[in-house]
């Protein structure tokens, strides 16, 4: 029989349960089967073919894949590497979701993928520091291509080009594993030196397979060049921000100081509750998965109303889309932005 | 330690789904799975249904079925209990306490809370903290175990010394026996002598006199300052010879733990502290109270600390989160531990705290002889030691060399005075040397309280009296 999990990372887990208040999913239900600990369990069963995988499919689809079991996690369990597999066998043939079977068409090519920006303004190519290329990223082309126009303005050090596919995170996350490899070394031959990108989720990917070295994510690099600026006011008085977390920024890479200390020195800052916890966008989850996704957003919307924040900050694309649809759903009046789009008030 | 497969489960299912509703009843393959283990290595059994009540009505309607039927009842609340207690071996019904997990009453004047088991201990804190008050029992894995489970093993943790254990802190219980009845044991009130001490006998009986529903446990004031520190050692011999003269020096510490070598290697690995990862042995020590009571008495367990002979340095923690950041790092010695092989083996001996690092030379040399590797923490305060084997479990040497070992620290620990679990409970894996701790007469009284609780011999059957 051919291993379907990486034996040592199962073996990883001990089972005592330190992951389970870091779930967003074992907060909803309270049932074992969906906490990271029950996943495992089951990931054991699937592995000594004691349950086939049709049985578990519902678990490895309501699982968010935020990764939040990672960091409190003593005994170290990959469990992110883990899903991937999982999903890899899961979500095959008839088992993967439509949605998810056309995006992967949409990002086919490198062609699709510039195709899609093509309708949406872009930033300029441009040829500046040979090391420091600007990722375009595929669904952030066509939902905000403000936010590329922005970092263009804000930062004319880095280089552009629009000829670059996707870095493979959408088909890592969603049953293509070896393809979102491929896709991603693809990416860091296209592009030479730093890769700087504008989403949380797509950074770790990237560095998962080419090397942290070789990826910046935004508010990462901006918080190393020690740009100094002035709080941004509004009526007079300082803005409220708040913050929300990219999980595979925070729980792959561990980056989560940086974008608080740009925060702090552009405003009011204030911690959300749990602004750490995800969202509910999870990549594709809030297509697939879309009374859950709101769901695991509901607490975090009624945090922000009673914030009265005039912003919500996010640093990728999946969050900033679902934190303005339900915000504006609940008719609360937070703009949500991607940091750099704030920077750019602070420099103006 | 694996049971047989799970029987046709249809029958037992569609009944108590008849009883108690569908909603509370899963017998779906992927919900037995999930619930076919708690936190203890090698023991693995699926249980035929699991239900999660939501009321104490339920509890009984759903207890009353199982005497009926002869169906075991195994209660579970986080499954993180290291002495495979919650791991049903014999099929049966799963009772997941964990949706029954309210804080009904926090009572400012008695000092006071009611909860409900499934409540966390991390929780409860957290909420009483607000009133200025403290749950004391903080067992290591505080921040998922729950109250339930507490009650269920007595649960212990990093305070014993000077606050003793769960068993101190739980004034009354609701309880549903194995008959179904319900009964409430105690009361609000810290002097009540009226009859036996029930509540003190359902502490530490492991789901086999009754299921808690209603919990009643003391609330101390929160301190107002706590301090922490460390001190490194060559070996463990120094570190006990410093514990033995903090407490002859009239200190009672609310916290002394330790760690040999293997351990500090991990720990560090996992939080980088910037431990002394040379030393033989750490110690972290600290008190809580008013601010100028602690600062005398942490400053003196520093300076004891410093001038024992084998002592290589101590530092104190700046502030409260990096006192936090130590406490927790302690908190994940185990998991952490685990990094170095693929099977962990924790235990949980206790002796006399004067001959504890006499016990800890005889676990090394234990692990030497078996050729296995042990990692030893634990509560130096109170001489609970947590011996962990770590071996990789393809390695059928390995494996058969940490079962001996094993054996021979109980065996150790009984000739030296102790005991074969100081906090973690006796479940299945430590039944096999139970007989050897209290003696025959023991067990046969033990077997007839539960059978007086339990008649039908339904409530976690093949465990404790059974």
């Amino acid at each position: 029989m051919t291993d379907k999990f990486t034996q040592s990372k199962l073996d990883r887990c001990i089972s005592c349960g330190y992951c389970l208040p870091a779930c967003p999913t074992y907060q909803l239900t309270g049932d074992e089967q969906s906490s990271p600990r029950g996943r495992i369990t089951l990931m054991r069963a699937l592995q000594d073919g004691k349950m086939p995988f049709s049985d578990a499919l519902a678990e490895s689809s309501f699982c968010l894949g935020c990764r939040a079991c990672e960091p409190v996690c003593p005994a170290g369990v990959e469990y992110g590497v883990l899903l991937e597999e999982w999903r890899e066998i899961s979500w095959q043939g008839k088992n993967r979701p439509l949605i998810v079977r056309g995006l992967f068409e949409a990002v086919k090519s490198k062609w699709r993928v510039r195709a899609m920006g093509v309708i949406s303004p872009t930033a300029r190519e441009r040829k500046a520091d040979p090391n420091l290329n600007l990722m375009m990223g595929c669904f952030e082309r066509v939902l905000f291509p403000k936010v590329s126009r922005t970092v263009a303005r804000i930062a004319p050090e880095v280089s552009i080009t629009k000829n670059q596919g996707c870095c493979g995170a959408l088909h890592a996350h969603n049953g293509e594993l070896e393809r979102g490899k491929e896709m991603a070394k693809e990416l860091g031959e296209k592009l030479s030196g730093t890769i700087l990108t504008t989403a949380g989720g797509c950074a770790a990917h990237l560095a998962a397979v080419i090397g942290n070295e070789r990826v910046n994510e935004f508010s990462q690099w901006w918080s190393a060049q020690e740009k100094l600026l002035k709080p941004i006011e509004k009526n007079g008085k300082k803005i409220r921000i708040g913050f929300q977390d990219s999980c595979h920024l925070r729980n792959g890479l561990g980056i989560f100081k940086q974008p608080r200390e740009i925060l702090k020195s552009l405003g009011d800052y204030v911690e959300i509750p749990d602004a750490s916890g995800c969202c509910g966008a999870a990549g594709s989850y809030s297509l697939l998965q879309r009374k859950n996704s709101r769901k695991v957003i509901a607490k975090k919307i009624e945090d922000i109303k009673d914030l009265n924040l005039d912003y919500v900050i996010t640093v990728n694309p999946g969050c900033t889309r679902q934190l303005a649809t339900s915000l504006r759903r609940s008719r609360v009046k937070t703009r949500v932005l991607h940091i750099a789009q704030l920077i750019e008030m602070a420099v103006n | 330690m694996s049971s047989a497969p799970n029987r046709d489960n249809r029958k037992l299912v569609d009944r108590l789904t008849a009883l108690v509703g569908a909603e509370i009843v899963h017998g779906d393959a992927v919900a037995l799975e999930s619930y076919s283990r708690d936190a203890t290595p090698l023991f693995h059994g699926l249980p035929e249904v699991v239900v999660t009540p939501r009321s104490t009505q339920e509890v009984v309607e759903i207890v009353k079925f199982a005497a009926s039927t002869k169906t075991p009842i195994i209660a579970r609340g986080a499954g993180s209990n290291l002495c495979a207690a919650t791991v049903p071996l014999n099929g049966g019904i799963v009772l997941s306490m964990n949706k029954m997990n309210k804080i009904l009453e926090v009572d400012r004047a008695q000092m006071l809370a009611v909860v409900q088991p499934g409540v966390t201990n991390q929780t409860l804190d957290e909420t009483v903290a607000k009133e200025g008050l403290m749950f004391v029992p903080d067992p290591g894995s505080k921040n998922v175990s729950t109250i339930g489970g507490n009650v269920a093993t007595s649960a212990g943790g990093l305070r014993g010394l000077k606050y003793g254990t769960t068993k101190n802190y739980i004034l009354g219980l609701e309880v549903v026996t194995g008959t179904g009845e319900v009964i409430r044991t105690g009361s609000r009130m810290v002097k009540d002598v009226a009859g036996y001490d029930l509540t003190r006998l359902f502490v530490g009986s492991e789901g086999t006199l009754g299921i808690f529903t209603e919990i009643t446990t003391i609330l101390n004031p929160r301190p107002r300052a706590a301090k922490y520190g460390v001190a490194y050692f060559t070996d463990l011999a120094a570190a006990s010879n410093a514990v033995d003269q903090v407490v002859r020096a009239g200190i009672l510490p609310a916290t002394m733990e330790f760690l040999d070598n293997p351990c500090i290697l991990a720990v560090e690995e996992f939080a980088n502290l910037g431990l002394d990862t040379q030393a033989g042995a750490l110690l972290l020590f600290g008190d809580d109270g008013e601010p100028d009571f602690i600062d005398a008495a942490v400053g003196k367990m520093a300076q004891i600390a410093a001038e024992v002979s084998g002592s290589r340095g101590v530092t104190l923690a700046a502030d409260t989160a990096s006192a936090d950041a130590l406490l927790y790092a302690r908190r994940c010695s185990l998991p952490a531990l685990a990094r170095l092989g693929t099977l962990s083996i924790l235990e949980d001996i206790s002796v006399p705290r004067p001959i504890m690092s006499d016990a800890v030379k005889g676990i090394n040399e234990i692990g030497k002889k078996n050729q296995v590797l042990i990692g030893t923490f634990g509560h130096a305060g109170d001489g609970n030691l947590h011996p962990t084997i770590v071996v990789d479990k393809n390695d059928e040497r390995a494996v058969h060399g940490a079962e001996k070992a094993l054996k021979e620290i109980f065996e150790m620990a009984l000739a030296l005075g102790g005991t074969i679990t100081g906090e973690h409970g006796v479940g299945s894996a430590k039944l096999p040397y139970l007989t050897a701790r209290l003696g025959e007469g023991q067990m046969q009284l033990q077997r007839g309280i539960k059978s007086v609780f339990d008649p039908a011999g339904i409530l976690n059957p093949g465990r404790l009296g059974s």
